[in-house]
Order: structure tokens, then sequence, then C-alpha cells
């Protein structure tokens, strides 16, 4: 066993006996009266807002025999009803559908009409008519803001209105 | 219960070094023990079950809090030096033999204290609850090479709190109770 090892077990050793010398920590004054009112407060609650382990046999046989019962029949519901719903959807949508199949169809062409109606116009026609559009939207800009600030002045403080 | 309270409280207090949250776990244990009263009442092994389940509780409510404290366990390797281990076993060893009993407790107390969970919560599992190793892996979710160097980092962070001195005010006494040694287990 190596040195290090021999040290490891000691401080081990030394650490066990040490916390185990510790007395328990005193519980706060507090927590037995806490405890207290809690149980009252659970024992004033109505019985069918406690657990189903405390209700009447009274009430808790039938209770139990209905979800007993309500597993089986939920079941054989749902499955009847999701066939009954493929069914009645499968006959309502068929022409919705079509409808859409259509639409979908023409946007198609027009994106395909529109994709070689860009591809025969010759790139330099396409770069000089976004460089025209750039520049007429600039002075587009520009003389709005000329006008805005020609027909709304800012209006301006004087000393008197600061102070 | 005023037979239990003090062992319920202290397990729980000691793992998650809050005594409102302690306070708050120990009052779930003593509901969890109002609704098996029947079977409690006349068992000897009252005692084991209500500490069972106190650590079991405590340990639920740090799980939820787990990621903050399993980074840094999982960051940092075991660097200690042979010279970090000799000098906590000395300070274990020396400087209590110095320290009168309620001064020694107070301090210990403290420093468990001030550890950081990922050190201080392996720690206890494994002294005061005498969980193995492994179970304390499974149990929090880590490896058992971290819980290892954990324990160990602790027990060396420990004695550097020890060591500091000034730790134990004399009014930190009262907070112990005068329960015999060994008495909680």
């Amino acid at each position: 066993m190596s040195s290090r090892d021999q040290t490891d077990e000691k401080l081990e050793r030394l650490v066990s006996q040490v916390l185990r010398d510790q007395p328990l920590r005193r519980a706060p004054a507090s927590l037995e009266a806490r405890v207290l009112g809690e149980l009252a407060a659970r024992a004033r609650l109505p019985w069918w807002r406690r657990g189903i382990a405390s209700w009447p046999a009274l009430v808790r046989v039938p209770v139990i025999s209905g979800c007993a019962v309500c597993v089986p029949l939920v079941w054989v519901l749902s499955l009847w009803l999701a066939t009954r719903l493929v069914a009645v959807t499968r006959s309502r949508i068929a022409g919705p559908l079509a409808t859409l199949q259509g639409t979908g169809h023409t946007l198609a062409s027009l994106g395909a009409l529109t994709t070689h109606i860009i591809q025969s116009i010759p790139r330099d026609w396409l770069v000089g008519g976004m460089i025209a559009t750039a520049t007429l939207y600039a002075v587009l800009f520009a003389l709005v803001a000329v006008g805005y600030s020609l027909l709304y002045p800012r209006p301006e403080y004087s000393k008197a209105h600061l102070t | 219960m005023r037979a239990y309270q003090d062992m319920v409280f202290s397990t729980a207090v000691r793992l998650t070094s809050s005594p409102a949250q302690a306070e708050d776990i120990s009052q779930e244990v003593f509901l969890r023990a109002y609704e098996s009263f029947d079977n409690l009442r006349s068992s000897p092994k009252a005692g084991g079950w209500l500490k069972t389940v106190a650590t079991n509780l405590t340990l639920n409510h740090l799980t939820r809090h787990r990621k903050r404290w399993r980074l840094f366990s999982e960051i940092f390797s075991d660097d200690t030096r042979d010279e970090e281990l000799d000098s906590a076993a000395e300070v274990f060893d020396t400087v209590f033999a110095e320290l009168e009993t309620d001064e020694r407790r107070a301090r210990v107390e403290q420093a468990l204290e001030r550890l950081p969970d990922h050190q201080r919560i392996p720690l206890v599992l494994y002294h005061y609850e005498e969980m193995p190793y492994q179970d304390i892996a499974e149990r929090l979710g880590i490896s058992l090479a971290k819980v290892k160097t954990d324990i160990l980092r602790g027990r060396v962070a420990m004695a550097g709190l020890l060591a500091q001195g000034g730790l134990g005010a004399p009014d930190d006494r009262r907070r112990y109770s005068s329960t015999p040694p060994g008495a909680q287990s």
C-alpha cells in the first residue's frame, strides 16, 4: 500500500470519527406545530378531496368498478370513432383536395413561366434595371426628406422656453 | 414525533445545508409517517423507516437542483496533492485534540455547511448514511470516480475550513441538541 493510500485511509477514519461524534441538530420548535397544523387542515377536508384510499367504501367500490368498466369502453369507443372519422374525413376533403391540387398546378405553371421570362432577359438589362430602380428610390427618398424639412420645419426653442 | 424530530431534521439539514428546506422536508416525512401510522406505531424499525424516508425525500429535493452542482462535479479532476492530504489528516488529528467538545462540534457543523453541494452531499451520504460509493454514484447519477474524488476533496476542503479558525462562534453551540453521540443512526 502506497503512502498516499495510507494517508487517504487515515483521513477517512479521522473524518468518520469526527462526524460520528457530532450530536443531532436540534429541530426547530415550529416543526411540531407545522406538522400538527397540516394534519388538522387535512382532517378538515371533505372526503372527496382526500386520497381515494380514505373514501367511504360505499363510494370507493362503485368508483373503482366504474373506472374498470370505463377503460375497455373508452378503448372500443375510440376505435369506432377513429374508423368513422377516417371515413367522414376522406369523403369530405376529397372536393377541397382536388381544388387545392388544381391551384397548385396553376401556381407551378405560373412559376415556370416567370422563370422562363426572367431567364430570357439579357443579364445586362437586369443589372441595369436594378441599378435604375435603386437610383430612383434614392432620389425619391431625397425628395421626400427635402419636402418634409421644408413643409414641417422643426420648432426652435429659445432660451426662454428652456428656462 | 418528538423522539425522532431531531434525527429527521439532522438528516435533511446536513444534506441540504438549509434549515428552511430541511424543515419543509421534515414536515413531509412526518406527514407520510402519519399515513403509515398503523404500521409504524409498534414497529421497532420506525426510526430506520423515518431516516430512510428523510434521506430519500431530501435527495429527491436535491436532485431537482442537481444540474447546478453536477456540472462542477464533472469538471474538476482529482488533483489533490499528497501534501494536502497530509495536511488535512494533521488538522483532523491534532487541532481537535486542542479544542473543547462543544466548540469542536460547532466548528465541524459549520465547516460541513460551508462545503459546496457537490462535495457535501456525497460526504454526508458516505459518512453519516453509510452508503457505499457505488450506491452514492447511482443515487446521484454521477460516475463512481467522481464520487470518490468529491468525497476526498470534501474532506480536504473541510480540513481547510476548520484550519481557518474563527468559525465557531459561541452562540452557534445553541443550535445543537445534547443528544448523545452515535444516537443519530
